[in-house]
């Protein structure tokens, strides 16, 4: 085993594992802590893959803010195991089965996908070069729309943050 | 495509508008004007490629279209008729009326990036675009509890959608290696193995929820009852034609050779759309409700279009569209004037108000796909566009059967507004300008039951 | 003399590594070994530098406020930080019994390791650098967003008020301050047009940054520091650890070791924000030269690249520390509406100005 092959199994070991403990550890802050260690182990598989502009935005971005924010919100909110709502007997199995067959799909569509190889040429495409080239021709449209996008979403944050001024204030 | 560039410009304009007027007033006629002149740079694009032939741009990442272009001018349209209708109750919901209306612009940009892509990428940031200004306007209404509900149980639902949305994206993309919704590996069918299918279920359990699909549909009835009615709306009519729109594109255009593979399923998701919607409906209290539970109805019948896969079928979509968006538009308009949401709310509306008792059996009549009215040709297309694809006969028949239950909710508001006794109490005294604007819009339902070829001509 | 000057750390780490190659092999016994070897240089490094830095923010205090500051142990009191690890080191690491043990032994670690991680691709003199990857500067900035999830982890875990309350300031501090920061990064990588430390350090040859980019440097230089004085948690700007406030905010229940790691990744996120500093804007170990004044420029190749650096870095730090005894302790809205609504605009208007500036070629 080279040393690309260790790496890879143990980070995809441990993206599996921490993905894992996201969703079934009892406690909300320990879910975000290991979302956290989710975004690491995906930001070293992007290393691997020479994506290193990707790794790293991956981590400013996911685990240095949302993530950051992501446990303020739920550090404040004080979220107990005995807070959180009773499912039915009935919905879980609902759930346990639904969640079985869409598992059982993508087992099935995985296990006979003919997977198609790797673009040779394409492998520098993650430094931060090439990938600002090709973000300022191939994907300028995407690349430049999303604008739209984030700024809907910050006028979003304005309309729904902002206080509303009621002019009685008894009224609710 | 110079209504994308339009849209986002007018958008930012109506965004720094708010700051400054001082009064809300002015704000809807800004809104109204730029949205004449959206209409205007549409109608412009129509013009100027008048060409069969479709143009591509940014490195394929657009693909425009006669349809296309057609579908954007008339949902601009019917924007502007939106506006006109409802532009005073959208002043009332909340302080933040130019942001408002700058969302209105930016969900525009996403249905006419919906109407044209050819790409994925594009695809998904058209629904992102498109999604997450409604999720701002559903919770707009922010002393309401259920106004912020709607707005959080949409979005949640929303961002798991998107989730989903992504994974078919993916596993698509590990399957043919292209984004590109034309390009030759998508559209070859013996080169197709189960990761694409797979990708195609996904994205097919996508749309059904941006388009409240049946088994994807439980979000539909509390985010439309519970976000103000000027934006449920909208929500109901032009988003949701254009999540259809894309629906279509995607599936007639680049899944089209592989229609016996998905026909079955979304053939159960119709009906069980058509059987849920229907049959919920007519247990409803609430006329809000009730409307949010045709609406799931009304996507059965737009799912027909779907199912088609031919010709027809783009005809089918857009004349739906349109008739679906003016007479849920027109209906809303009237449910707004009233203070009580119930269907006891509308008792003896037509001894107070015969005016707009009479618009709204016009717009219910045409829910309902009455002939003379427009959605009876937009019922009549989309079941022709199954028809002629031959093979879901059954699927035409249940849909009949259903849209006969239909016509039994849509009545019983008839019913309550001229055979039953009451004060239908109004909300706001209805003005000049709301006749006029309703009769307007009842002239075109009926002008597109009458010639539904003065559109469809010209398709 | 002349070698002295002129040696380069290059042909040290190639000896270093040709030497492992032939006694382990060319696999990954060798690479371990450099690893471990770059980790205990790294610590043998870090650790006296605390030290010093510890001594010199008390003198520094005690110049700001005419104190003669410690001056017991050792010759002129350098031996009393020495005194005081020792002391922590014996004293209790107690656990508090309702808090997350885990996470609560956990913190110390990440906060020390992200702040040891950030010192990888610093060049600290010609040629010596541990890590030039092509994203220097972003994983600068990335690394060190991570240890706030630390400090929040200490503040939770404690199962404390005031630690609690700590870590929120500190959170909601450095989430926003990262944005000034990152925008002031990026005018400087805008007219580098690389992330490289290498290469910034190498575009600054012909001039420093801040005197080769006109204004604009000068107000992201001003930004930077500013914000970073706020992202290491320092005063004007420690609301985290607000003494009167708070106690000791998020690590008042840690004790003996676990405070000191709390105290070493202080100092070693000091060094660390002004050795960035000093590289983007001030030239990193490039010796400072005029125009064409060649006899100037000679004598001043001749003091060491390691110096250059150092003395930089160690000037904005000796600026930083100033700080702590001018301002004020700034209120938490105060501190908000100074990052939102004046860096960030700011920084925002500087980066076109600098972009333009790129573009034009105005900076020479």
């Amino acid at each position: 085993m080279s040393i690309y092959e260790i790496l890879f199994w143990f980070l995809t070991i441990m993206a599996i594992s921490s993905a894992l403990g996201v969703i079934l550890s009892r406690n909300p802050i320990t879910s975000v802590l290991f979302l956290i260690v989710t975004f690491f182990a995906i930001s070293g598989h992007y290393i691997l893959l020479n994506a290193q502009f990707l790794a790293i935005v991956n981590i400013i971005v996911y685990a240095g803010a949302i993530m950051v924010l992501f446990l303020f919100v739920i550090m404040l909110m004080n979220l107990n195991a005995d807070v959180e709502p009773q499912k039915g007997r009935l919905l879980q199995l609902a759930g346990v089965i639904a969640g079985g067959v869409l598992f059982l799909v993508i087992l099935a569509a995985l296990k006979s996908a003919t997977v198609l190889p790797l673009e040779k040429t394409s492998s520098d495409i993650g430094l931060i070069k090439n990938l600002g080239r090709v973000l300022f021709t191939q994907f300028v449209l995407p690349f430049e729309i999303s604008s739209v996008l984030f700024l809907s979403a910050m006028i979003g944050a304005i309309v729904i943050g902002k206080k509303e001024e009621t002019k009685n204030p008894l009224t609710p | 495509m110079k209504a994308i560039i339009a849209t986002t410009i007018l958008g930012i304009i109506m965004m720094f508008a708010g700051i400054m007027a001082k009064e809300k007033k002015p704000l809807t006629t800004l809104a109204t004007i730029l949205l004449v002149i959206l209409l205007g740079v549409n109608i412009w694009d129509l013009t100027n490629t008048s060409s069969l032939a479709p143009e591509s741009l940014f490195n394929n990442m657009l693909r425009i279209d006669r349809y296309a272009l057609w579908f954007n001018t008339l949902m601009t349209g019917c924007t502007l008729l939106y506006v006109l209708l409802v532009g005073r109750e959208i002043q009332k919901v909340g302080e933040h009326v130019a942001e408002y209306f700058a969302l209105i612009f930016f969900i525009l940009c996403g249905v006419y990036l919906l109407s044209c892509y050819n790409n994925l990428l594009i695809l998904f940031i058209g629904i992102e675009i498109m999604s997450i200004p409604q999720y701002i306007l559903a919770g707009s209404d922010k002393r309401n509890l259920k106004s912020s509900e709607a707005s959080l149980k949409y979005f949640l639902m929303g961002a798991f959608t998107t989730g989903i949305l992504l994974m078919g994206i993916t596993l698509l993309y590990g399957a043919t290696g292209s984004f590109n919704i034309v390009s030759f590996s998508f559209l070859q069918s013996d080169h197709l193995n189960t990761l694409a299918l797979a990708g195609i279920l996904f994205i097919m359990m996508a749309f059904s929820f941006k388009v409240s699909a049946a088994p994807m549909h439980m979000w539909t009835p509390d985010v439309y009852d519970g976000s103000p009615t000027a934006f449920t709306a909208y929500m109901a009519t032009i988003v949701k034609a254009a999540a259809f729109f894309a629906f279509l594109r995607l599936f007639q255009v680049s899944f089209g050779s592989l229609s016996s593979h998905w026909t079955f399923v979304l053939a159960i998701i119709t009906a069980a759309t058509l059987l849920v919607g229907n049959l919920t409906a007519v247990f409803q209290q609430s006329v809000k409700r009730m409307l949010a539970y045709s609406s799931i109805a009304q996507a059965g019948f737009m799912l027909f279009a779907i199912l088609a896969v031919n010709a027809v079928a783009w005809q089918g979509i857009i004349i739906y569209a349109v008739a679906y968006s003016i007479a849920t538009i027109g209906i809303f308009t009237v449910l707004m004037k009233l203070k009580d949401y119930t269907y006891d709310g509308f008792n003896g509306l037509a001894k107070k108000e015969p005016l707009l008792a009479f618009v709204s059996t016009i717009f219910l009549f045409s829910l309902a796909g009455i002939p003379l009215t427009a959605g009876f040709m937009a019922k009549y297309y989309v079941l022709q566009a199954l028809i002629q694809q031959g093979s879901l006969l059954w699927l035409v028949i249940f849909g009949l059967l259903m849209a006969s239950i239909s016509v039994y909710y849509y009545f019983r508001v008839i019913i309550a507004m001229y055979f039953k006794q009451g004060a239908a109490e109004l909300n706001s005294p209805v003005s000049g300008t709301d006749k006029f604007m309703l009769v307007f819009t009842c002239f075109l339902v009926i002008l597109l039951g009458i010639f539904p070829q003065l559109l469809l001509g010209n398709i | 003399m002349r070698l002295l000057l002129t040696y380069s750390f290059s042909s040290l780490s190639s000896h270093i590594h040709a030497w492992l190659i032939s006694s382990m092999g060319d696999g990954m016994a060798a690479l371990v070994a450099e690893m471990v070897i770059v980790g205990i240089s790294l610590i043998v490094f870090l650790v006296p530098l605390c030290f010093f830095l510890g001594y010199m923010e008390r003198k520094v205090a005690a110049f700001m406020q005419l104190r003669l500051g410690p001056n017991r142990v050792g010759p002129k009191g350098s031996m009393q930080i020495v005194a005081d690890t020792v002391k922590l080191l014996f004293k209790e690491g107690l656990t508090p019994t309702a808090s997350d043990k885990f996470l609560f032994n956990l913190a110390p670690v990440i906060v020390v390791v992200t702040s040891m991680l950030v010192m990888a691709p610093i060049a600290f003199a010609k040629d010596f650098q541990i890590w030039d990857l092509s994203i220097g500067v972003l994983y600068v900035t990335s690394i060190s967003s991570i240890a706030v999830i630390g400090i929040l982890m200490a503040g939770w875990s404690s199962y404390n008020k005031y630690s609690l309350l700590g870590a929120m300031r500190s959170g909601a501090q450095i989430v926003s301050y990262e944005l000034s920061i990152g925008l002031s990064i990026l005018s400087v990588i805008v007219l580098t047009g690389s992330l490289k430390m290498s290469d910034i350090v190498m575009s600054q040859q012909n001039g420093w940054w801040i005197f080769k980019g006109h204004l604009p440097m000068w107000i992201s230089f001003v930004i930077f520091v500013i914000a970073s004085t706020a992202e290491i948690n320092r005063a004007p700007f420690d609301l985290t650890e607000a003494e009167q406030e708070l106690t000791a905010g998020f690590h008042t229940e840690y004790s003996g070791m676990k405070f000191a790691m709390f105290l070493l990744s202080e100092y070693i996120n000091l060094f660390v924000v002004s050795a960035i500093a000093a590289t983007l804007f001030l030239g990193g170990w490039m010796p400072f030269h005029i125009g064409h004044w060649e006899l100037f420029n000679h004598i001043m190749d001749f003091i060491p690249s390691s110096i250059w650096f150092m003395g930089k870095t160690f000037f904005i730090i000796f600026i930083i520390m100033q700080f702590r005894w001018t301002f004020p302790r700034l209120r938490v809205d105060q501190l908000l509406t100074l990052e939102w609504k004046y860096l960030l605009p700011i920084s925002m208007v500087n980066i076109l100005l600098a972009t333009l500036i790129a573009i034009m070629g105005w900076h020479f």
